[in-house]
């Protein structure tokens, strides 16, 4: 296996070279731009309304993900229930934004609420969990992200139970006085969201912000506590971070990044019902974290969209049998996540750290190994061969 | 132990295998919307959506109504409109009987360009793509949904070829006052369609003196001891299910281990599907249940003998539940084309509010306003009282019509 492995890098050790030379930034500029032409294609014909609305929800699963990724990814706390913020904000908007109770409060307000709201769930079961480790604290989040939904489902005269709300109104950018006073401008039109290339660059702005502010987070004084807290609590502490705070504070944050999640997709869906937040809602949602790479924020946001859109381009090959793919969903999620631990247990796009700590190394190449994370870091050449 | 390169290799062909694997299965099942005839070049596309549930909890309701419009795409799909024309593709969509889902097809409907869609499934799912239908203009008929509230808004958009469960509750409590029930209990769970039903069913209940006691539970529950416990407490003589068979059949096998098999098990056209009687335990647990449907019992629908002919041609099977009355939904609308002369949207709606159409459950024709009971879109058909309402019994494996 080695002698395979070491052969086919020994051939592919100049390439990867050149692509190491060039620098992160260029592949997060082409990321974003393809991201931002997507809509274009659709504007074009070139692909249906219907891969404009996956692309929207991807959009929002990347968002969950870089949410779930500062527990699980940075702080290593798994938590099963994260579904259950991202239903925080998603019914804080619906109530605050639709027919039922004859409301419709500004966009901007209704997401910060939402956000807040999720917060400070977040906050609330953070107080008696984060006492626990490993994974005492992912079956008290998992209980904990059941409860909320069948809280949902019985909490009948406030979410109508498992008929869910509907007629969530379109976000409106501005207020409804200055919409109307631009007239018939072109642009004005704009303003009240509620076509899906408008949800899309909505969506796509919004998680644009929260990558930028998370990978400034993560190099961070606060990032690296958290890396320390993964690592080795009892030495992270003995250099003077507290973890208590240091934890609530990566827990409140993901729940507050999943109820802004939550807030868009309320809007977007229009509808909400307890069934878009069920337990195996959590399960994706950690396998897309897995997948991408822990810790690694481009690797998560790859992550999101390949388990995101995935499913839907086999479901579109498989033609008209689309509603019989359903069904095998999650067997092809189990053998991804089965082939992906095998061979590459660090993720698609891994986190330096993590990679460096996912593959047991025979003591003979240890030094090897050391060798070229070495140059690695010193930003030279792959000394490996 | 086996080595570790040969375990890479195994794990990597059994996951080539299952992905290829999968690719033919689904390749097998891609005999989906048979066209009628050869459409010729010149003939123009129209797209019909069919919004149903293939899966989620009522897998067999679907698959009936998707095969109603089926049948009915073969005699219907192809029609000359202005010596043009016209060949109806379907597009058929899954909402798994959920909320949100519906939504989401609501709104993928709308950008396929559908002129009309049938559908949805079940009175929840409906109630969040009904607003949306609405916004575009798209008119909608369902086959199945009877849920009385379902077109709280009086919208002009939404029509139904089925009765309301207003009658259906009406007569689901007369059935258990005939039946001698002096207490009865009334359980829904918790969804549009139950809730509505049971609601109707309480009310004529109570004004006929009966004691009653509503329990409910949720869809896809798989204990309902507490239930149970609940109704041994309150001793009655009947219990009335609202809601569809997975539920129910779990009920009348948990009610039986209590020692409750004596309450008559009463329920609505959710819980009349074949599906039943594997759900209650067999046919030992499942006899003498009695269920309710929302249409004329089928001695009574002047087309149904032809077309339960075609059906059990075509599929190999007995009707299932609604497929006639999604092969009138189709038919109608497709009259609605026809006397509109046009396949806008709007001019549609139109024609649908003044349509009268002979289908196989009658002729009927659509309410235009929401008055009493009858909502705007309701059925209206000549003999739609309570006393029609078909009744059965499960004798051995199926369900049979009661006299």
């Amino acid at each position: 296996m080695t002698a395979i492995t070491g052969r086919i890098r020994s051939v592919t050790a100049p390439v990867r070279a050149a692509f190491a030379r060039v620098p992160r930034g260029v592949y997060s500029a082409l990321g974003l731009a393809a991201a931002a032409i997507f809509p274009l294609l659709n504007v074009w014909g070139v692909v249906e309304t219907a891969w404009l609305r996956v692309g929207v929800l991807s959009l929002l699963f990347v968002m969950l993900s870089l949410g779930l990724n500062i527990v699980m990814g940075e702080t290593g706390l798994l938590n099963l229930g994260y579904i259950a913020f991202f239903a925080f904000g998603a019914y804080t908007t619906a109530l605050l934004s639709s027919p039922k109770f004859e409301l419709r409060w500004p966009f901007l307000a209704v997401v910060a609420l939402s956000t807040v709201i999720a917060m400070i769930a977040g906050f609330v079961i953070g107080l008696p969990t984060l006492r626990l480790r490993g994974d005492y604290l992912a079956i008290v989040t998992l209980a904990f992200g059941e409860i909320v939904r069948l809280t949902i489902i019985n909490l009948q005269d406030f979410t109508n139970g498992p008929n869910g709300i509907t007629g969530i109104y379109p976000p409106r950018l501005a207020s409804e006085g200055a919409i109307a006073s631009l007239g018939d401008a072109a642009w004005a039109k704009w303003l009240t969201v509620d076509k899906p290339i408008e949800y899309y660059y909505l969506v796509l702005v919004c998680v644009v912000v929260v990558a930028i502010l998370l990978s400034n987070l993560k190099n961070s004084r606060v990032g690296r506590a958290w890396n320390a807290l993964r690592e080795d609590e009892l030495a992270a502490v003995s250099t003077g971070i507290t973890a208590a705070r240091a934890k609530m504070l990566s827990v409140v944050l993901s729940a507050g990044i999943a109820g802004f999640a939550g807030a868009l997709y309320a809007y977007y869906s229009n509808v909400i019902s307890p069934e878009s937040f069920l337990f195996m809602q959590s399960v994706i949602v950690v396998c897309m974290v897995v997948l991408g790479g822990m810790g690694s924020i481009p690797g998560v946001i790859l992550g999101a969209i390949v388990l995101q859109a995935l499913p839907q381009m086999i479901r579109e090959a498989a033609g008209a049998a689309r509603s019989e793919f359903e069904v095998y969903r999650m067997l092809i999620f189990g053998v991804i996540i089965v082939v992906m631990v095998i061979f590459r247990p660090e993720g698609l796009l891994p986190d330096k750290l993590w990679r460096s700590e996912s593959h047991e190394v025979d003591p003979r190449e240890l030094e090897k190994t050391r060798q070229s994370l070495f140059d690695l870091e010193e930003g030279e050449k792959d000394l490996e061969v | 132990m086996l080595h570790e390169r040969t375990r890479k290799v195994l794990a990597l062909a059994l996951a080539v295998v299952l992905v290829f694997g999968l690719f033919t299965i689904s390749g097998c099942k891609t005999d989906d919307g048979g066209e009628g005839g050869d459409a010729t070049g010149e003939a123009e596309t129209i797209k019909i959506g069919v919004q149903t549930a293939l899966t989620g909890p009522l897998p067999d309701y679907g698959a009936a109504a998707k095969n109603g419009v089926e049948l009915a795409l073969e005699d219907f799909g192809t029609f000359e409109m202005d010596g043009k024309t016209y060949q109806v593709e379907i597009v058929v969509l899954d909402d798994k009987a959920e909320p949100a889902e519906s939504g989401i097809v609501a709104q993928s409907m709308v950008d396929e360009g559908v002129v009309g869609v049938i559908g949805s499934l079940t009175t929840g799912a409906t109630l969040s793509a009904i607003p949306i239908y609405a916004e575009y203009r798209i008119p909608q008929i369902s086959g199945s949904v009877t849920g009385p509230k379902a077109n709280a808004d009086s919208v002009d958009t939404f029509y139904r070829t089925c009765w309301s469960d207003a009658i259906q509750g009406e007569a689901l409590a007369a059935w258990a006052i005939e039946l001698g029930a002096k207490k009865v209990v009334l359980m829904d769970d918790n969804g549009a369609y139950a809730v509505g039903l049971a609601d109707v069913a309480e009310a004529a209940l109570e004004e006929g003196g009966v004691e009653t006691l509503r329990q409910n539970c949720q869809s896809g529950d798989k204990d309902l001891s507490a239930q149970v416990a609940n109704v041994k407490e309150f001793a009655p003589d009947a219990l009335i299910f609202t809601g569809y068979h997975p539920e129910a059949g779990l009920m009348r096998k948990q009610m039986i281990e209590a020692g409750l098999g004596d309450v008559i098990f009463m329920g609505g056209d959710g819980i009349k599907s074949a599906e039943f009687v594997a759900e209650a335990g067999g046919t030992a647990n499942a006899a003498g249940c009695y269920a309710t449907f929302g249409g004329f019992p089928e001695d009574q629908q002047p087309g149904y003998e032809a077309f339960a002919e075609k059906y059990k041609a075509k599929f190999g099977e007995d009707v299932g539940p609604y497929a006639q009355n999604n092969y009138d939904a189709f038919g109608a609308l497709i009259a609605a084309i026809k006397a509109a002369g046009s396949t806008e949207t709007e001019d549609i709606i139109a024609a649908l509010q003044d349509l009268e159409y002979e289908g196989v459950t009658g002729t009927f024709s659509f309410a235009s306003e929401t008055e009493g009971a009858v909502q705007r879109g309701d059925i209206v058909v000549a003999g739609l009282t309570p006393a029609n309402v078909p009744r059965y019994v499960i004798e051995g494996e199926d369900w049979v019509a009661v006299e």
